[in-house]
């Protein structure tokens, strides 16, 4: 296989549970993910969406080496992650960097901002220390922070500014991948449609590969180039954000697209009864209870992913359009 | 129940009329108006520090003085709101006014029961007791939505779903068929497409009545959906009021169509236009036009408060509408 051609990420049929201990009859299993593929290619920028509790956290999780996957693999370039993990770990962390969901949480309150992004620089050895103050200022105007902004502490700055920062010390380490969790959500309009902006303009000035985890499809849809949806542990459609959003494959896509607010259309609520519980998944297809398409078939089998127009994947028995490749 | 009787058809259900609300010398609101009919739905939008929730506060009496400071009118069918006792605003909270807030969790009490929780309202403005009382929450679990309602009765709220906790919100806001609901951000910590479930829920369950409600809403297309009309807030000023429809079609007001700039829309292919600048903080409001060190449009006249005009139809306060 050509060099070039490896993914990224690929993400192998995994699968992970989770053991809680409550309920009458002994703990209860929580599966997370349950049968996940996904390959993450160089330079492109993916959504990973879904409803709460749907396992997009978990997926970025196992993608950062922070839990290992129950059954399946997760491959880095090509190499299993565990084994590019026990290799030099210190060398994955540089070239992954990760932008929390609470940007004020990740920040060591003691810290000024200047130190807070000086330290991947410093811990990767990135730069001699002489130079770090001026790389620093360089990152504060990349993301549009004043240089002042170096000697404060998270505390002084506005959920906006904090959020750049958090960016910026994401870019400091010089990363090939940002994976992100949320970073724009409980954002004012404003302030969020900026901070898109700078993601985007800087996932094309630097051709870093963006895995973005998002449940606003309108947000997935503006910064990136790929959406993998997620629902209950398992990615149900992946492919690029256009034929998605033109022409959803899966149900539960299509329901989505069509619960999203929008100017042009009247409200709508697509979709019936709640999000069944992840500790009792329904047997056969785990949307077929809220399927406004059900048939019979999709209460006993369980759908795996399949190539359809050999750009997309969906996990559905009857998509809804496309050719579906034969296995 | 007691309606006055000065409630014709054609006085607005709810009015507000030059309110104002101050925290020590600072008008968190200012000069507020707007007026909502029966049977209509309006939404109140604006970025946070708006004064949305404070608005929907003020109307139920939840923010009154000593703590704060009110000037202005605000008539609920045809009685003055301000200055009433605490015991008359019981009379209207959660009979006459039904209140959904954003964050069912910490509206509902962990250490009761839906059953006992649903109970209260009809007890206490209906009147109902013991199986009567039981039968009637019964239905109205069963009219939000709520499947093996007798069941749910006895569920505590953290043993209900974040959707399912949200419909026992409504269902003890509807309890009273009230003339007025109040939602406050009602399914901002929902999913989409419960979202989508329970805003038609909403609307259905109020036009059925012919109520009146309220929606304080930060998603733009959301506020286009459910709303007749809708107020852009800015800073505790309103800046513009007009029918949904037309209000995004065509915003007058700089404030109305910057937020419309910057809000996401599905295969957004423009590039968003972000507000300059931030929200001022209550510490440092403009004197005039809260909104003109951010404008693109600003002159030496907004530094005085421009006046909300009407043309009968739409509103804005802009000197340069």
């Amino acid at each position: 296989m050509n060099e070039s051609t490896v993914p990224v990420f690929s993400v192998l049929d995994v699968e992970k549970r989770f053991l809680l201990r409550k309920g009458r009859g002994g703990p209860v299993e929580l599966r997370a993910l349950d049968g996940v593929r996904l390959d993450i290619e160089a330079g492109s920028s993916v959504a990973l969406v879904g409803e709460s509790g749907s396992g997009k956290s978990t997926l970025v999780r196992m993608l950062l080496g922070l839990d290992r996957p129950g059954e399946g693999r997760v491959l880095y370039d090509g190499i299993d992650l565990q084994q590019v993990l026990a290799r030099d770990r210190s060398r994955f962390a540089r070239e992954v960097a990760f932008v929390y969901q609470d940007a004020r949480g990740s920040m060591n309150p003691r810290f000024t901002i200047g130190e807070i992004i000086g330290e991947p620089m410093r811990v990767h050895r990135l730069h001699p220390a002489q130079d770090i103050p001026r790389r620093v200022a360089l990152l504060l105007e990349r993301v549009g922070l004043p240089a002042s902004v170096a000697v404060r502490y998270p505390h002084q700055l506005s959920g906006g500014q904090v959020r750049r920062v958090a960016v910026a010390r994401a870019l400091a380490q010089e990363p090939r991948v940002i994976m992100a969790d949320e970073a724009v959500a409980g954002l004012d309009v404003s302030v969020q449609a900026s901070l898109l902006n700078l993601l985007r303009e800087l996932v094309a000035e630097l051709k870093v590969t963006l895995v973005f985890v998002t449940h606003d499809l309108g947000v997935a849809s503006y910064l990136c180039n790929r959406i993998a949806v997620m629902y209950l542990g398992r990615i149900l459609e992946t492919g690029p954000v256009d034929s998605i959003l033109q022409g959803p494959a899966h149900p539960y896509t299509r329901g989505l697209l069509e619960s999203f607010p929008r100017f042009d259309r009247p409200l709508r609520a697509p979709l019936r009864g709640e999000i069944p519980s992840p500790v009792d998944l329904p047997a056969g297809c785990r949307f077929a209870s809220r399927c406004p398409c059900v048939q019979p078939q999709c209460t006993e089998a369980d759908p795996v992913a399949r190539a359809l127009d050999g750009r997309r994947l969906v996990a559905c028995l009857f998509p809804l359009s496309g050719e579906v490749a034969a296995a | 129940m007691d309606h006055p009787a000065v409630a014709e058809e054609d006085v607005p259900l709810l009015s507000l009329q030059a309110f104002s609300l101050a925290r020590g010398k600072v008008d968190v609101l200012d000069n507020v108006a707007f007026e909502l009919g029966r049977g209509q739905t309006i939404g109140l939008i604006g970025e946070s520090g708006a004064g949305k929730s404070t608005i929907a506060l003020a109307i139920i009496g939840l923010l009154r003085p000593p703590e704060v400071a009110l000037r202005g009118s605000i008539r609920f069918d045809g009685v003055e709101l301000t200055g009433l006792a605490e015991a008359q605003y019981r009379q209207l909270r959660g009979n006459r006014i039904g209140l959904v807030f954003q964050d069912a969790t910490a509206a509902l009490n962990p250490c009761f029961t839906v059953g006992a929780q649903l109970a209260e309202p009809l007890s206490r403005h209906l009147g109902l007791r013991g199986n009567e009382r039981r039968q009637r929450s019964i239905e109205l679990l069963e009219s939000v939505g709520i499947g093996e309602a007798a069941l749910r009765l006895d569920a505590f709220p953290h043993e209900l779903s974040g959707g399912m906790q949200q419909r026992v919100m409504i269902a003890m806001a509807l309890a009273c068929d009230p003339q007025l609901l109040i939602a406050d951000e009602p399914t901002s910590a929902l999913d989409v497409t419960i979202q989508a479930q329970i805003m038609e829920l909403i609307l259905e369950r109020v036009r059925a009545r012919s109520a009146s409600a309220i929606f304080v809403l930060h998603d733009l297309a959301l506020a286009a959906q459910v709303c007749d009309r809708v107020v852009v807030l800015y800073a505790g000023q309103v800046v513009e009021v007009a029918p949904a429809g037309e209000l995004f079609a065509a915003p007058r007001h700089p404030y109305t169509r910057a937020l419309r700039a910057c809000s996401i829309e599905l295969g957004q292919e423009q590039v968003l236009a972000p507000i300059p600048g931030s929200v001022p903080g209550l510490e440092d409001l403009p004197a005039g036009c809260r909104f003109a060190p951010r404008c693109d449009r600003a002159s030496a006249q907004c530094a005085q408060t421009p006046p909300l005009v009407s043309d009968g139809i739409r509103s804005v306060a802009c000197w340069h509408a």
